[in-house]
């Protein structure tokens, strides 16, 4: 059990990863942003591409790759910036559906469909325990969730640009009338999620199944383990994260329950609503 | 009002004339022949190479002038992997295009859903790649290939009896009713060769993001190797996962699905080797066997995979029948003469391909031992001839 639960690390580290730059979205940025994963496998296939035929080092196609879904998340950023400033966060978070589709079918067009040749930045395994090797890309992945959750929360506490950032979140009217730019600030957002999802998708796509649609639609475990912290906490983002990825490991060792796993993240959103929404009377709901 | 009553007939009798014009559009002397193929291009599986070769030998045959000046009109559908869109596209193609013959088809679904409806038409298809079950049980469908069943026979055959691995382990990627079919190709294994499966988990999905849970129950069982059917970007997953587990020691017995140079180049950690049995002629080794084929694909960009090579020779057989035809060339002509034809020997495949009467296809049972092994990035031949299924 402990195995199987081990072995969804690293899966886990990856969701909570893009669970929190999910949630630090949703907080300033007001969008639930489903091209997350999309723009970060982009960046990675432009990395695969230029390191292959380009013949650009790793580390320099990795670092283009990576800055390159920072443009792309910032270019989507500033659509929803300029044309649905005024917008309710459900369609802001609709129009994001355009790029990840958009994302999905350039990348068919331009590598084909087949899984790409990551060159590995991290491999190999990082230490055992109880049986299972846990590999160094969990670490990092699980390292680099709890860095960026606490970075965003000290960045939101203690700097002037957290405040600033908290304020046009909270009151953007109010906020604005002080003169504080709202639109380069939620730009600045969109690119620093996109830059942190690039790099954990890079990271990431080495050690597992690469292809484009596979990569792109890591956003829905994400969204699940989002969703455990209402898409406002950090923290519980990254617990979200940690703990889907342990109990499809989990899943799938246990064979009568195996064919669960992929429906693990719905059964997760599913579980988590009906546990939100108890106290609520039917029609309140509604 | 006569002249009125003569007008209506008059344009009644010219549409009728236009419209028999079009429904006899077929039969002509020179009109093209039409050939229709279903194929998954888009979805989670895909096998795109296929129909993209018979297109290419079929502009090649129309470029060096057809049959006697008549072009054969290639016409390929997706079906996206899904059955109403499978069903969908085999009824435009044969119904309203109306097709001669399916070929070179490549899909994860389309026999099973077909092959009933291809009997009540009276059409025969060859795919380039039979991947379903419905592809080899039905007197319809002969594919091209070996086909998943038989090739994990082989593949477990090799395992067993020429690499001497006991502890052999199935993993399987169930897609459809392919369970009890992949169950027969393990039990066919065992009665053959004497040998039991160690272990086998029918519970992997296709296009998981991380197999890791599965590898770590592989291995915490004491496999010694890995067999199984995956895609390839799931086998990639496969050996990915096993590799950040640090297992090195365990032989991966795939499928031909895995024979890709893009598979290869995405494969450095190969454990002790990956050995899948070649449906046909190893393209990766040079050899003037497949000089042909891989002249027309490099021509027409295509990539050399196993499927483009079912593909090739699926358009190839239908045109070598196809001249031997006296006649008018319609469904039931082209149905005739693939029930009637001889056996074709090619290098390419290690059993002569015949379509005949038989009530299901699964006669082609040779395998070309291929391997990759770690750190080499290349295919390399592991035998000096086909591996045939014992008897």
């Amino acid at each position: 059990m402990l195995q199987g639960a081990l072995a969804g690390l690293a899966a886990g580290g990856l969701y909570a990863v893009l669970a929190v730059c999910l949630t630090l979205m949703s907080r300033l940025v007001r969008v639930v942003n489903f091209s997350q994963a999309a723009t970060g496998m982009f960046g990675g296939f432009v990395a695969v591409w230029l390191v292959a035929h380009a013949g650009l080092p790793i580390w320099a196609g990795s670092l283009i790759g990576v800055l390159l879904a920072g443009v792309l998340s910032g270019a989507i950023g500033w659509i929803a910036a300029t044309w649905l400033a005024e917008a309710d966060t459900t369609t802001r978070s609709a129009m994001t559906v355009g790029p990840l589709l958009l994302l999905i079918s350039l990348s068919f067009i331009l590598f084909g469909n087949k899984p790409q040749p990551f060159a590995t930045i991290i491999s190999g395994p990082a230490f055992e325990a109880g049986g299972v090797v846990v590999s160094q890309v969990a670490v990092v992945m699980i390292v680099l969730a709890i860095v960026v959750a606490v970075a965003v929360h000290l960045v939101l506490t203690r700097t002037r640009i957290g405040t600033k950032l908290r304020a046009l979140s909270e009151r953007p009217t109010t906020a604005e009338l002080l003169g504080i730019r709202s639109k380069p600030l939620s730009i600045g957002v969109w690119v620093v999620t996109g830059l942190i999802s690039g790099l954990a998708i890079i990271i990431v796509a080495p050690s597992q199944s690469n292809d484009a649609t596979s990569l792109a639609m890591l956003i829905v475990p994400a969204t699940a383990a989002a969703l455990l912290g209402g898409f406002k906490r950090l923290d519980l983002a990254v617990v979200g994260g940690l703990v889907l990825g342990m109990l499809s490991g989990l899943v799938a060792q246990i064979d009568e329950v195996a064919l669960v796993r992929n429906f693990l993240p719905f059964l997760f959103i599913v579980v988590l609503l009906l546990w939100t929404q108890r106290k609520e009377v039917w029609d309140a709901a509604r | 009002m006569r002249s009125r009553l003569i007008g209506v007939a008059a344009v009644a009798a010219a549409s009728a004339l236009v419209l028999a014009g079009c429904a006899g559009g077929q039969g002509g002397a020179d009109s093209p022949i039409v050939v229709g193929s279903v194929n998954t291009i888009s979805g989670a599986a895909t096998f795109p190479e296929a129909s993209e070769a018979a297109a290419a030998v079929f502009d090649a045959f129309n470029d060096a002038g057809g049959l006697d000046g008549r072009k054969i009109d290639y016409r390929a559908e997706d079906d996206k992997g899904d059955p109403a869109t499978a069903s969908a596209a085999a009824r435009q193609l044969v119904g309203s295009d109306e097709a001669v013959a399916m070929v070179g088809s490549a899909s994860l679904i389309e026999c099973e859903i077909n092959q009933k409806y291809y009997e009540q038409e009276g059409i025969l298809s060859l795919p380039g790649i039979g991947v379903d079950t419905g592809c080899f049980n039905s007197p319809n469908i002969a594919p091209a290939n070996v086909g998943p069943f038989n090739d994990l026979t082989l593949t477990l055959q090799y395992g067993s009896e020429v690499l001497g691995i006991d502890r052999i382990c199935v993993l399987l990627e169930i897609a459809g009713s392919t369970r009890p079919t992949y169950q027969a190709a393990i039990d066919r294994w065992s009665e053959t060769t004497g040998k039991e499966l160690f272990y086998l988990d029918d519970t992997v999905p296709y296009g998981a993001s991380d197999y890791t849970p599965y590898i770590v129950k592989a291995k915490q069982a004491g496999c010694e190797a890995i067999s199984g059917n995956p895609v390839e970007p799931d086998a990639i997953g496969w050996i990915k996962a096993a590799n950040a587990q640090g297992w090195d020691d365990v032989t991966y017995l795939l499928l031909t699905s895995a024979y890709s140079e893009n598979f290869a180049s995405s494969v450095s950690e190969a454990g002790a080797g990956i050995y899948v049995p070649a449906e046909f002629y190893p393209y990766t080794a040079p050899s003037d066997i497949n000089e042909d084929w891989q002249t027309l694909m490099e021509a027409n960009d295509i990539p050399l995979t196993a499927f483009s090579q079912g593909g090739y020779l699926a358009a190839t057989f239908f045109i070598e029948v196809l001249e031997g035809i006296d006649g008018d060339v319609t469904r039931e002509s082209v149905a005739e003469a693939l029930q009637a034809m001889d056996p074709i020997e090619t290098p390419m495949l290690g059993t002569p391909y015949v379509f005949g009467t038989a009530e299901t296809h699964d006669q082609l049972t040779a395998g070309w031992p291929i391997v990759l092994k770690s750190g080499t990035n290349t295919w390399e031949n592991a035998a000096d001839d086909w591996l045939h299924i014992l008897d």
